[in-house]
């Protein structure tokens, strides 16, 4: 029997995953597709991306070859283009794109099947995997109260030091274990102090913009400031050796980045990020409600009920513990890969998380996808396809008068900021990575500098939805319209890029760049 | 809780399904309350339907956004739409359709691309009425809409047309949903927008059969909610007027078989579309007829008077098949 205004439509309404598996199936339009006309009529229009992107490739492959550019590199540049066409589109699941890559390597460049498998194994790819297995075991192990006590405790109730707090702590923890962990923990804390404060989603809109948006850009700024914030850094770091390390001349060791090089160079962008973000998420949005005394109060009551920690979170927090000590010590030796590896073993052979929750949790289409994409940017390189679009860019900037210094560090921010936030920023690293690596040996500027450049604009993908998964998490709240990220994502972008040109023009050559 | 799939009753199936798309807006709610007029009475199903998007695990970095949305559930959060349906479920109380007597039953059907899948509450009562809230996911309101249009038959679907704000949150119907629903849906939907009751139906006539088979489909529904029906044709000069009187008598002895009377009937000259939209600005709804053939590609070919009535139109209107 139901109780009006009761609960009972609820969530305990929701079966738990592991129950539901004798319900009755659906596929999204079984019932439209039952009509074999209409059916195909509307397979060929939501296809329809897929076949444009098919005959754009064709075209390309059959003008003739440009001067500069080998047969094979224009056959990579056309597998290229229909591969962006088919991540920003998405006609068909993103992981058939790789598996296209993967076949179009054999069939079209005539590369032997082993060599192609052989490509898609690297240690990035190791990383991507393993840290996606860690993500899955940390959000298991509900830390979120934890750390949400930690963050009312010190913030009080004033909505403007809560969003401190919270893009403070998610920018931490989202530089060490990556965005998509923190935002799926810290995501019910938000709507928790959202739903405290007013039932109704359209009393709170603004107060819910500036709570959910401290959550996703104080991740998305984060991320770049270890290697293990995010799969695009374990992808330059695995493109800068690919293309620049040659292990008999010891003057290309320095393009082996180490975990702690790299948080020499980008854990200050980071930090010099965050103060900025409150203050545009207010000046944006100014949220209805000054403080959230009556929310917070009630959040730390249901947290107090969870009492002190325990030894299984103390155990949690020590296998983390020495996860990272295992990234910053360890990482030259053993690889980014091998530590996050190590660090999903850990949590298995402890028993902190079974195999089922990490094999749910986990998407493996997208380990596929980007180790698909790293292995045509390898071919972009071997083929010199790189070499050429990087020329033919430069060209384009010169009339322009950007030929180097800091107007190509703004070309290649604002063209990786263009691309990021079309497709996953993973996506977009491994894509221009080789291009613009290159680009920096055409116009002679530092591949290491550029390759950083590349990266930290990677995080810059706060128009979207689709541009970070904190974004992607977000949204799924259901309290942010896709205008919003339009609305705050411009001055967000203006703010990264000014502090990116600051840090590679005056803070990274004091570091030798 | 037990688990059932949806295939209707021996019952249910001669009963009047009207499916209402709600997402909590005014709008949605003054939708409700026009289905509940027209399916006062015993014999009536009602469907209240909030489509949520699609959970996009590709975009969400590798780590599947269920992961998030478990996470959510534990902290007793829960899942978008689940307000909107308890708010429109309490609404059905406070109007007396709904009593604490009736029967709760819980569904569940597995979606692929979706582990929490779609969930629905159906409330039966001893006479067999039923009142369904479902929360479906879908990658878009529209297919979800079209999908649950065509599992089940409904004989009437409402959907709210709201004036668009600037961006919608996800769940929020718009009005290029209502429109393209109202294009592709094989049934009859009724588009409502600014919806006052009590103005009576302008039921728009033209000289075939289509036309006259819709005007009785609307009698039908507008006799259900005790509202007027007015007769009204529209022909391009004076010369095609008498085409036009022919079609308001055949309509007004199509319904008069039905044993519904025509409160009043009317023949204006003009443009079409123009003279439906200004003509229809006094009554509580436009009724239009359109033909199922051209389903599927009529979207991208259409020059039907109907379509461009429902685009232009400031007042709900029923596209009747």
């Amino acid at each position: 029997m139901w109780n009006r205004g009761g609960s009972d439509v609820g969530q305990k309404h929701i079966p738990s995953l592991s129950t539901i598996a004798r319900a009755p199936q659906r596929a999204f339009g079984q019932a439209r597709r039952s009509d074999t006309v209409r059916g195909l009529a509307f397979f060929f229009w939501d296809k329809r991306w897929f076949f444009i992107a098919l005959a754009v490739g064709a075209v390309i492959m059959q003008l003739p070859t440009p001067e500069g550019l080998t047969p094979a590199g224009q056959i990579v540049l056309a597998m290229s283009v229909i591969s962006v066409i088919l991540f920003v589109t998405e006609p068909v699941p993103l992981p058939t794109v790789a598996l296209m890559i993967i076949v179009g390597q054999v069939l079209l460049l005539g590369i032997d099947s082993t060599t192609v498998a052989r490509s898609l194994m690297s240690d990035s790819v190791l990383f991507i995997m393993g840290s996606l297995m860690l993500a899955v075991a940390i959000v298991k192990q509900k830390l979120d109260k934890r750390i949400a006590f930690l963050i009312v405790q010190f913030t009080g109730t004033k909505t403007v030091n809560i969003c401190v707090g919270i893009s403070l702590v998610c920018g931490v923890l989202a530089s060490v274990v990556g965005e998509h962990t923190v935002a799926a923990m810290m995501l019910p804390v938000a709507i928790t102090l959202i739903t405290l404060t007013s039932d109704d989603p359209r009393q709170v809109r603004r107060l819910a913009a500036v709570l959910l948006f401290s959550i996703s850009y104080g991740c998305s700024i984060a991320g770049i400031g270890t290697p293990s914030g995010g799969a695009r850094n374990a992808i330059m770091i695995g493109y800068w050796k690919e293309f620049f390390f040659d292990p008999t001349n010891p003057e290309t060791r320095k393009y082996i980045i180490d975990y702690v090089s790299w948080v020499l160079y980008c854990y200050p962008v980071f930090l010099a990020q965050l103060p900025f973000v409150t203050a545009i998420l207010f000046f944006t949005f100014k949220p209805e409600y000054k403080t959230m005394s009556r929310a917070v109060v009630k959040l730390r009551q249901q947290i107090a009920a969870e009492g002190p920690m325990k030894a299984r979170d103390w155990l949690v927090v020590a296998v983390f513990g020495v996860v990272l000590v295992g990234w910053v010590g360890y990482s030259d030796a053993l690889g980014l890969g091998i530590v996050a590896v190590l660090g999903a073993i850990a949590f298995l052979v402890i028993g902190l998380v079974r195999w089922e929750e990490i094999n749910t949790g986990v998407n493996w289409g997208v380990v596929l996808l980007y180790a698909a994409a790293i292995s045509l940017g390898v071919q972009m390189k071997d083929t010199g396809a790189a070499l050429w679009v990087a020329n033919s860019f430069l060209a384009v900037l010169k009339p322009l008068s950007i030929e180097s210094g800091p107007a190509l560090y703004t070309a290649v921010s604002v063209l990786t900021t263009a691309v990021t936030n079309t497709m996953s920023n993973g996506a977009a690293v491994a894509v221009l990575g080789p291009i613009n690596l290159k680009l920096a040996v055409a116009a002679n500027e530092s591949p290491l500098l550029i390759g950083y450049i590349t990266a930290v604009s990677s995080a810059f993908a706060y128009l979207t939805v689709i541009g970070t998964p904190a974004c992607t998490i977000v949204y799924s709240s259901g309290y942010l319209k896709t205008t919003d990220f339009l609305v705050v994502g411009y001055r967000m972008v203006i703010m990264s890029t000014l502090v990116l040109l600051v840090a590679a023009t005056l803070y990274w050559p004091l570091l030798g760049l | 809780m037990s688990m059932t799939d949806q295939t209707p009753t021996t019952d249910s199936a001669t009963r009047y399904a009207i499916l209402v798309c709600v997402d909590g807006s005014d709008d949605s709610t003054r939708a409700l309350r026009y289905a509940v007029r027209i399916g006062s009475g015993n014999d009536a199903d009602l469907t209240l339907l909030y489509v949520r998007p699609v959970d996009q695990g590709m975009r969400t970095g590798g780590l599947q956004l269920s992961v998030a949305r478990e996470n959510m559930l534990e902290w007793g959060l829960e899942l978008p739409g689940m307000k909107t349906l308890k708010k429109h479920r309490d609404m059905l109380v406070e109007l007396g359709w709904l009593g604490e007597d009736w029967q709760e039953e819980f569904r569940h059907t597995d979606v692929s691309g979706d582990p929490l899948g779609d969930n629905a509450i159906v409330y039966r009562n001893d006479s067999g009425r039923s009142i369904t809230l479902k929360l479906m996911v879908s990658p878009s309101i529209v297919h979800g809409i079209l999908d649950e249009s065509e599992s089940s038959n409904y004989d009437l679907t409402i959907v709210p047309k709201p004036a668009d704000p600037d961006g919608v949150l996800p769940g929020e119907l718009t009005t290029r949903i209502a429109e393209t629903v109202a294009v592709e849906h094989p049934g009859t939907v009724l588009v409502t927008q600014s919806l006052e009751e009590n103005h009576g139906h302008l039921v728009c006539v033209s000289n075939n059969d289509n036309s006259i088979q819709a005007a009785r489909r609307d009698a039908e529904v507008a006799s259900r909610c005790a509202c007027p029906v007015y007769l009204f044709a529209v022909a391009a000069e004076e010369g095609e007027r008498a085409e036009a009187e022919v079609a308001i008598a055949a309509a007004t002895e199509a319904i008069g078989e039905l044993g519904i009377n025509v409160s009043g009937a009317k023949v204006a000259i003009g443009d079409p579309v123009e003279t439906i939209v200004d003509e229809g600005k006094n009554y509580s709804v436009i009724v239009m007829s359109a033909s199922r053939q051209k389903a599927g590609w009529r979207r991208f070919f259409t020059t039907s008077v109907a379509y461009k009535v429902l685009e232009k139109a400031h007042n709900s209107v029923m596209i009747a098949r």
